[in-house]
């Protein structure tokens, strides 16, 4: 059995792994040639299509860029368009919308997922008909999803009023979208219902892979539910939560569909996300060389946020073990 | 916990705890559907139940006319769906041509500087689909490939290929070592090994990996927006057209919404198994 | 022009000597395009119906359309999308020296797009330019030049339920601003409210930076003085902010701070749970619509109730231009001298309620019958309807929406937001 290390890391293992003494130099030296043959047509395809547009950016990034009166303005300034970032506040805002959005997606997301998979995998919740549920709001094209959460979130006629004033939970119709912190959080459970599936499915395919025989042996020692969770469960989906995580940041910073269509960015900025700002700064201002600023910053922060949350999540890079 | 809770627990226990856990997927399974029932009953409403306070949602009301119009008028879908089709199906299968050996490579051969390869290829799903939008688009365009399904399919096997990768190879990276070397003892080479030992018992993460760049490529919205004009308009866009600028007609976009998702929930049937399966093998392993 | 751009572009990376740039570099060699077709073809980029679309697109004209097509020797080709997308989708075409089309739709962004265009509209027949408003040119002109036509008169009019207004007990629309806030309260009973209208999106016509422009120039406001100067944070500025937080508190829809768009304001009027709002002309048509509206036959219209200086509106642009890679100009040209010749304005008026721009159809008594609101808009078309489209329209539309939001919220006084907004448009001038 392969170790438990994860994707990332894995590869020191692989490395180490496949070719012992017994194993000639020679195939060692056919294994890493046919190797890079397999890994090179996979690799020229995304260099070769994103290669050009990535470089692009960071140069854009450090470029005056903007089509404006119809000319293409373009412009050397170095760093300009990052400092120019710091002084604006609607940048600030939307770093500050981000970083919410983010913690609170990946902190729900992963919990509610958790939750899910824990119901799906109980005796009671075993049934396939409750997997393909699952998987449906996965599968609504984002842009559909998000002009059906319009209409169910509308403050006059939308469904959500009328169920939860039919249920006496609320007294008058709530307007869900009208104040910046409230519109910023609705469409934060929007995007979590979204999520939730693929996360729990990843989660559930992690619970099923934890040997039984380790509750067993918990329960012999006199382990409760909650310790049998605590140092079973959640160590056994240790990479299923790592990966989670990491996937989920990345998405969190580049939800986008959702705030176009919901509130394109309003009331008063309130639900302006990082991915917003830099479509509305590309595309309604034409300030090209600011809105890939804007995307260079979101790239940073998933890069950083992942390898942390990597650091955090497998604290001992553990050897090896077959 | 109490000593209370332990003798009660005794008889009660477990039947409680079942009837909690019933009452939780009852919960979830309302929070899941709830939306999804509202779906499908704006999609067989006409517009003034929907816009009525409280929507008047009693079948008296049901009609299939969102239905019939958005068939009847929208050629435009039914094309939709064939480009959809084709671009998602091909995306793919190269996706996965490629990316199933460069994910047995680097979790097998001993590729050189291996993690950071892995890493690199994680990187590229983290820049916005905005920033590259214009760059990308000078260069389909430098080739001529505007409005062509083959302008899509390429953009969309650069975001699929880094997941098909990473499934594939947790996946690998768990098959017992031994099944190789008995192999290579036979004399088998590295391909042969990958084709005829390796490939055939990896169908649970394949089927994974095609359901995940299926669905990313049958929903993608931007890429598409920018890339096509009439001839590889895809299915997103003609849901998108629904909703204008002084009117969004909801019954039948949620009709061409509940249309379009047929395809992908029956691919998510037929693999629902697998899927729970692949992910365990593909992305848990490793 | 197309291949200056691109150049220029691929050129700049090329100095940055970075990777990337040999690559593209490398495509430039690739770059021969496939040969242009013989025969005169045009490319048009519009909306889908049921925005304002030309004949042969929305269902109008049709035939009339097939027979152009024949008599020029033409095959026109219709690139069509949701309204929604339009900008982007130009702007990605445009920014990289790529598009392909020969007549856009405009709305509003003749500025931005200023040389992408051409000043074709000076060679339209005269009979046609005098048949049509002189100030429908204003958002379509840039430097003294007209890029653009102007194909349907959208101005923003006031529209009521008149059911409401009865059990009410008011006899006329209101007249005055005084009026409009009396009647607001009023209106404002059994669950229903006396005001709706968007204002979640700040930018662009329809956005919540450009209703507030109606009230401006309703106080007597303007946006800009001679040199280009904001002058907006003037008593108008302040007094037609403070007009829209009235109406907010006398009885505005409150989830008006949540719509972005103007359907789901629409939505509320047509519900009959709103009394008064203002629209677009287009929405005549769909109010006597059975599948869409409650209030058929009781919706009344009138120009918008006059501030201090008298009523006074917006115009919605929506406009034909012709593209500087146009394949064929003149052709061009006779096109849309075809959208706007008075058979196919009348067309599109009887057909797809988009009001025609020709004042002699509007004045057709067909037209004037089958939608009543003709004349009010045309009356409309009297006072004022600036939109005050510069080049950096979206940017600025959006720091000032972005304000008054705020204010409408109770967050900031009228006072404070109009001098956040002044400072922060001098900033996006000086900066472009």
């Amino acid at each position: 059995m392969g170790s438990s290390l994860t994707v990332v890391r894995a590869g020191a293992s692989a490395r180490a792994e496949p070719t012992g003494r017994s194993v000639s130099g020679t195939f060692e030296q056919r294994r890493r040639r046919v190797g890079i043959g397999f890994v090179l047509p996979a690799l020229l395809v995304l260099a070769a299509v994103l290669g050009f547009p990535i470089v692009q950016s960071l140069l854009l990034a450090m470029q005056h860029v903007r089509l404006a009166a119809g000319h293409m303005h373009v412009r050397w300034i170095g760093w300009e368009n990052y400092t120019d970032l710091l002084a604006d506040d609607s940048f600030v805002l939307a770093l500050a919308n981000s970083i919410f959005f983010s913690l609170g997606e990946v902190v729900l997301v992963t919990s509610i997922g958790l939750g899910a998979a824990l119901l799906l995998n109980h005796r009671l919740g075993r049934f396939g008909i409750l997997r393909v549920l699952l998987i449906v709001p996965w599968a609504i094209a984002p842009v559909a999803n998000a002009v059906l959460w319009k209409w169910i979130l509308n403050a006059n006629y939308g469904v959500l009023n009328a169920v939860l004033k039919s249920l006496g939970i609320i007294d008058h119709y709530v307007v869900w979208l009208g104040e910046p912190m409230r519109a910023l959080t609705l469409l934060l459970l929007v995007d979590v219902w979204k999520s939730v599936p693929f996360i729990a499915l990843l989660f559930l395919a992690g619970l099923q892979r934890i040997p039984r025989i380790l509750y067993r042996a918990a329960v012999l020692d006199g382990a409760n539910g909650w310790q049998r969770f605590r140092f079973v469960t959640l160590p056994g989906l240790r990479n299923a939560i790592t990966i989670a995580v990491v996937l989920q940041t990345i998405w969190s910073l580049r939800v986008f569909d959702l705030v176009f269509v919901l509130t394109r960015g309003g009331p008063a900025d309130g639900t302006v996300l990082l991915n917003f700002l830099a479509y509305r700064v590309t595309f309604n201002f034409l300030d090209i060389g600011s809105g890939a600023a804007i995307a260079n910053v979101i790239f940073a922060m998933s890069f950083l946020l992942a390898i942390l949350y990597i650091r955090l999540l497998q604290p001992t890079k553990r050897e090896p073990a077959s | 916990m109490s000593a209370l809770r332990g003798r009660l627990g005794a008889r009660l226990g477990p039947w409680l705890c079942d009837a909690g856990v019933i009452v939780a997927i009852g919960v979830f399974v309302v929070w899941s559907i709830a939306p999804l029932v509202w779906l499908v009953l704006s999609s067989i409403l006409p517009q003034l139940s929907l816009i009525a306070r409280p929507p008047q949602i009693s079948p008296v009301h049901w009609t299939l006319d969102n239905y019939v119009t958005v068939i009847g008028s929208a050629a435009a879908l039914g094309q939709g769906m064939l480009n959809s089709f084709i671009v998602a199906s091909f995306t793919t299968a190269v996706a996965l041509a490629l990316g199933a050996p460069a994910a047995y490579a680097l979790a097998r051969l001993s590729v050189p500087r291996s993690d950071a390869v892995v890493l690199l290829i994680l990187a590229t799903q983290m820049l916005p689909a905005i920033a590259i939008a214009i760059p990308l688009f000078i260069v389909i365009a430098r080739f001529g490939l505007i409005d062509t399904r083959l302008a899509l399919i390429i953009v969309y096997l650069s975001f699929n290929l880094p997941i098909v990768i990473w499934i594939l190879r947790g996946f690998f990276l768990g098959i017992p070592v031994g099944l190789e070397r008995a192999a290579a003892v036979d004399g088998a080479g590295v391909i042969r090994t990958f084709w005829m030992i390796v490939l055939p018992i990896s169908v649970p993460p394949l089927c994974a990996a095609v359901v995940f760049a299926f669905i990313e490529s049958w929903n993608e919205f931007f890429f598409a927006l920018i890339l096509t004009r009439q001839n590889a308009e895809t299915v997103p866009l003609v849901i998108a057209a629904f909703a204008g600028q002084y009117q969004t007609v909801f019954g039948q976009m949620m009709a061409a919404a509940v249309i379009s998702i047929a395809p992908v929930i029956l691919l998510a049937i037929l693999s629902r198994n697998h899927i729970v399966r692949g992910f365990a093998e593909g992305m848990l392993k490793g | 022009m197309r291949d200056d751009i691109t150049h220029l572009f691929s050129r700049r990376t090329l100095l940055q000597g970075a990777a990337g740039a040999a690559a593209i570099g490398g495509f430039s060699g690739l770059a021969s395009r496939p040969a242009r077709a013989a025969e005169t073809a045009l490319d048009v980029f519009a909306p889908l119906p049921p925005d304002p679309s030309p004949p042969g697109a929305a269902k109008f004209g049709e035939a009339a359309f097939a027979a152009w097509q024949q008599a020029h020797d033409a095959k026109v080709k219709y690139e069509l999308l949701a309204w929604p997308q339009l900008h982007d989708r130009m702007a990605t075409a445009f920014a990289s020296g790529t598009s392909e089309w020969d007549v856009v739709y405009m709305c509003a962004w003749v500025p931005e797009f200023i040389d992408f265009i051409v000043p074709y509209a000076d060679k339209l027949p005269p009979s046609t330019v005098a048949d049509m408003p002189v100030s429908s040119f204003k958002t379509v002109t840039w430097d003294g030049k007209r890029y653009g036509a102007v194909f349907t008169l959208s101005l923003l009019t006031l529209f009521y339920n008149t059911e409401h207004f009865e059990i009410a007990g008011l006899k006329e629309p209101p007249k005055t601003w005084d009026d409009l806030k009396r009647y607001t309260k009023e209106l404002t009973r059994d669950g229903r409210y006396g005001w709706v209208l968007d204002y979640a999106d700040s930018a662009g016509i329809g956005g919540t930076a450009s209703y507030w422009m109606c009230f401006l120039q309703q106080a007597g406001g303007t946006m800009y003085g001679p040199d280009g100067e904001p002058v907006f944070n003037s008593d108008a500025g302040v007094a037609a902010l403070q007009m829209m937080m009235d109406l907010m508190k006398l009885g505005t829809d409150p989830g008006s701070m949540s719509y972005a768009g103007i359907n789901d304001a629409t939505n509320v009027l047509l519900a009959g749970r709103a009394s008064m709002m203002m629209n677009w002309p287009y929405m005549w048509k769909p109010a006597q619509d059975p599948k869409q509206s409650k209030i058929i036959g009781k919706l009344g219209g009138a120009i918008l109730p006059a501030g201090p200086a008298g009523s006074a509106s917006i115009d919605g642009t929506d406009a034909w231009t012709v593209t500087a890679t146009c394949k064929d100009p003149a052709l061009a040209t006779k096109l849309i001298d075809f959208y706007l010749s008075p058979e196919v304005q009348k067309r599109q008026a009887l057909d797809t309620g988009w009001l025609p721009i020709r004042i002699s159809v509007l004045g057709d008594p067909e037209v004037q019958k089958a939608l009543p609101n003709a004349s009010i808009v045309l009356e409309q078309a009297k006072h004022p309807y600036n939109s005050f489209v510069t080049q950096n329209y979206n940017q600025i539309t959006q720091a000032i929406g972005t304000e008054i939001q705020k204010a409408l919220q109770g967050r900031q006084s009228a006072k404070q937001a109009m001098a956040n907004a002044s400072e922060q448009v001098t900033q996006i001038i000086k900066h472009s």
